[in-house]
């Protein structure tokens, strides 16, 4: 909140206190019109007359109310996120003090990330993983720029039929699709294959499309019209005038479209059920079988699937909540 | 320009008003058995004329239309045609059964088991998918700043961690032997449970551990429909005297009743889904079945039992019971619209 914003009812308080409800009125005209949100005390004309007592009280009131906003916040991410910080520190622990309930890993050890990289192919895995979500990125991008531009360039008959399509595919559960493409990938000699892994994904891409769909359509009409009048092809207007203005856009629909399919369970569960050529998620859950109740190495396996998420979103997350908070789906 | 042309100028679409106008009314109402009416920004279909130009909006969305039609919906109807076969995955002759595997599920005590837990899913999820994320989002969004921005980043986080990683820390906070939240309740002088184990506390063990990242997910979504809610009607009802709770009351929440049905409904569309990980990794159904959902019982059907035909049957009784879903939460909204 900017200060105008508090200062300005405490001035009006205090001549509404010594000269009655005229001068309430005049400091009130004097304000700037407030153009973001005054959050709070939008009754300053009528505690003024209540005096300094009723504004005492008031500003406890405001205190108190901020304090609770900010503790319901804290708790509801503190519980959110409790179990994977507990597993972090847990992770640093010796092996024998798995069970130890001390906030934090004193002395820290990391035998259990030893541990885990021995019992497991874990780097094999991160690299499967990662050569997956980069290529299923990729393929997203493209068939995104390419669909959401034509949606928004181009009326056609098809139109409202293809967006329906696209829509729909969202909310179809890949649950009940897997018998049918799991034979697909099967027949085509594609189990335990990146491009197996990598080209069914391309049955999520709707929401890259409606992204970017949305993206282009914040693409002013003007600059596209008069590229049109410069005589620039559709081609050369999406790659010189579009595509640059996407980039922030296309950057975090690149990050959301990694992190959903490095989190991919169900599909490498599937088609690349060995450890040696299967992702990440699907490795935690062969090491867990393999490993039973062996609580450290485990949760050193699932912090290291986890960083490599944790620290892309450490350095693009408000790039990423923007990207859906100005989309303008609803 | 032709009278039909003209006549095919679409207003603009019901409720995206404060969006920039479609160029080339792409989406925009219109009928589909008019011809497009290419605005002046849209000229390239006319320009180039012919069939070329009609085939140049098909070029662009090919990729996304093929990988659709091969992976998702070619998929669906092909799921239609194996629910009526008798199959294991292997043997070169399916056999053709009618819809002997639609009768055998209906009857199957299991399946109805699956239903019926994955409606208590879905309810019991709910809250976390409406309420708690609109009070939630109402609150950061009451007060834009630094503050807010912190608070919307590290409460997305859920969406964006690893599910089956996430599945396992919970199982280790969890544990019945050791585990820190049993440390706690014992610490607290309450009862100590093997919270996973325990038929009557696994299924509100797996809600909870799902119901993160709902109110994440939806969190961000009610951010991005209360980004169009316009503040100034806020602040003359402040200076007409009406208190926070009442503003909350009657002036936003109203004006998030469309996302709160589209959420609800993406919260049956995905409470089974977005379960499912956690059952696999933590629960497998069990113990007796309480934990089990339909997508559990589908995978179980087609990929551990290798009957191919039920889980195909189950496949399409999933999406039949999706697009009733989806009926009841659009019919309203559509009669009102029309009406």
């Amino acid at each position: 909140m900017p200060p105008a914003d508090r200062t300005a009812p405490a001035v009006t308080a205090a001549d509404g206190a010594s000269s009655g409800a005229l001068a309430t009125a005049i400091p009130l005209r004097r304000q700037p019109m407030p153009t973001r949100s005054m959050t709070e005390n939008p009754t300053g004309g009528a505690a003024a007359v209540r005096g300094p007592a009723a504004r005492r009280d008031r500003r406890w009131w405001r205190a108190a109310r901020t304090a609770g906003r900010h503790g319901v916040l804290v708790a509801v991410v503190l519980a959110m996120l409790f179990p994977t910080l507990w597993a972090l520190n847990t992770s640093f622990k010796p092996t024998s003090d798995v069970y130890d309930s001390s906030p934090l890993p004193i002395p820290a050890t990391l035998a259990n990330y030893r541990a885990a990289i021995d019992a497991f192919p874990i780097w094999q895995l991160l690299l499967n993983s990662f050569v997956t979500a980069a290529g299923v990125t990729v393929l997203h991008l493209l068939a995104g720029v390419l669909a959401g531009w034509s949606f928004v360039r181009y009326a056609h008959r098809g139109q409202r039929v293809v967006s329906a399509l696209v829509l729909v595919a969202l909310v179809v559960p890949p649950q009940a699709l897997i018998i049918p493409d799991f034979l697909l990938v099967a027949r085509l000699g594609w189990r335990d294959t990146f491009v197996g892994l990598i080209v069914p994904q391309l049955s999520t891409c709707s929401l890259a499309v409606l992204l970017l769909r949305q993206h282009i359509l914040t693409v002013p009409a003007t600059l596209l019209g008069a590229a049109t009048l410069d005589g620039a092809t559709d081609g050369e207007i999406l790659r010189h005038v579009v595509l640059p203005l996407l980039r922030p856009a296309l950057g975090a629909v690149a990050i959301v479209v990694f992190i959903t399919t490095w989190n991919e369970f169900l599909w490498p569960a599937l088609v690349a059920p060995s450890p040696e050529h299967t992702t990440v998620q699907m490795g935690l859950q062969l090491f867990q079988n393999q490993e039973g109740p062996e609580y450290g190495p485990l949760l050193a396996g699932a912090m290291l699937a986890t960083i490599p998420i944790a620290l892309i979103y450490a350095l693009a997350s408000r790039r990423i909540t923007d990207a859906f908070l100005h989309s303008g789906l609803r | 320009m032709t009278t039909s042309e003209a006549g095919a100028q679409p207003a603009l679409p019901r409720g995206r008003a404060d969006r920039p106008a479609p160029r080339g009314h792409a989406l925009a109402g219109k009928r589909a058995d008019e011809p497009p009416a290419p605005g002046p920004l849209a000229a390239s279909t006319r320009r180039a004329g012919g069939w070329r130009g009609a085939a140049t909006p098909w070029l662009f969305q090919a990729p996304v239309l093929v990988s659709l039609a091969v992976w998702v919906y070619g998929p669906l109807v092909f799921t239609g045609v194996l629910s009526l076969l008798d199959w294991d995955l292997i043997s070169p002759h399916p056999e053709f059964v009618g819809l002997t595997n639609y009768r055998q599920l209906v009857e199957d005590p299991e399946f109805g088991n699956a239903v019926l837990r994955t409606g208590l899913y879905v309810l019991a999820l709910l809250p976390f998918a409406t309420v708690v994320p609109m009070a939630l989002a109402i609150m950061l969004w009451k007060r834009p700043g630094r503050a807010s921005g912190i608070y919307r980043s590290l409460l997305f986080v859920p969406v964006m961690l690893a599910p089956v990683a996430n599945a396992l820390s919970w199982r280790f906070v969890l544990d019945p032997l050791g585990g820190i939240v049993n440390e706690v309740f014992g610490g607290l002088g309450l009862p100590q449970r093997d919270w996973l184990g325990d038929p009557s506390f696994a299924l509100p063990a797996i809600t909870l551990i799902t119901a993160a990242k709902f109110v994440a997910m939806h969190l961000l979504l009610y951010g991005a429909a209360l980004a169009a809610v316009d503040r100034r009607s806020l602040d003359a009802a402040r200076v007409d005297g009406a208190t926070e709770w009442e503003i909350t009351r009657h002036l936003v929440v109203p004006q998030l009743a469309r996302t709160t049905a589209l959420l609800a409904f993406l919260c049956a569309v995905f409470a089974g889904q977005w379960t499912f990980t956690n059952i696999v990794v933590l629960t497998d159904g069990g113990p007796d079945g309480t934990t089990d959902n339909v997508y559990f019982r589908l995978f179980q059907y087609a990929f551990t039992f290798f009957d191919a035909g039920t889980g195909a049957a189950a496949a399409m009784m999933i999406v039949a019971g999706l697009a009733l879903a989806f009926a009841v939460v659009s019919l309203p909204r559509r009669r009102r619209a029309t009406g």
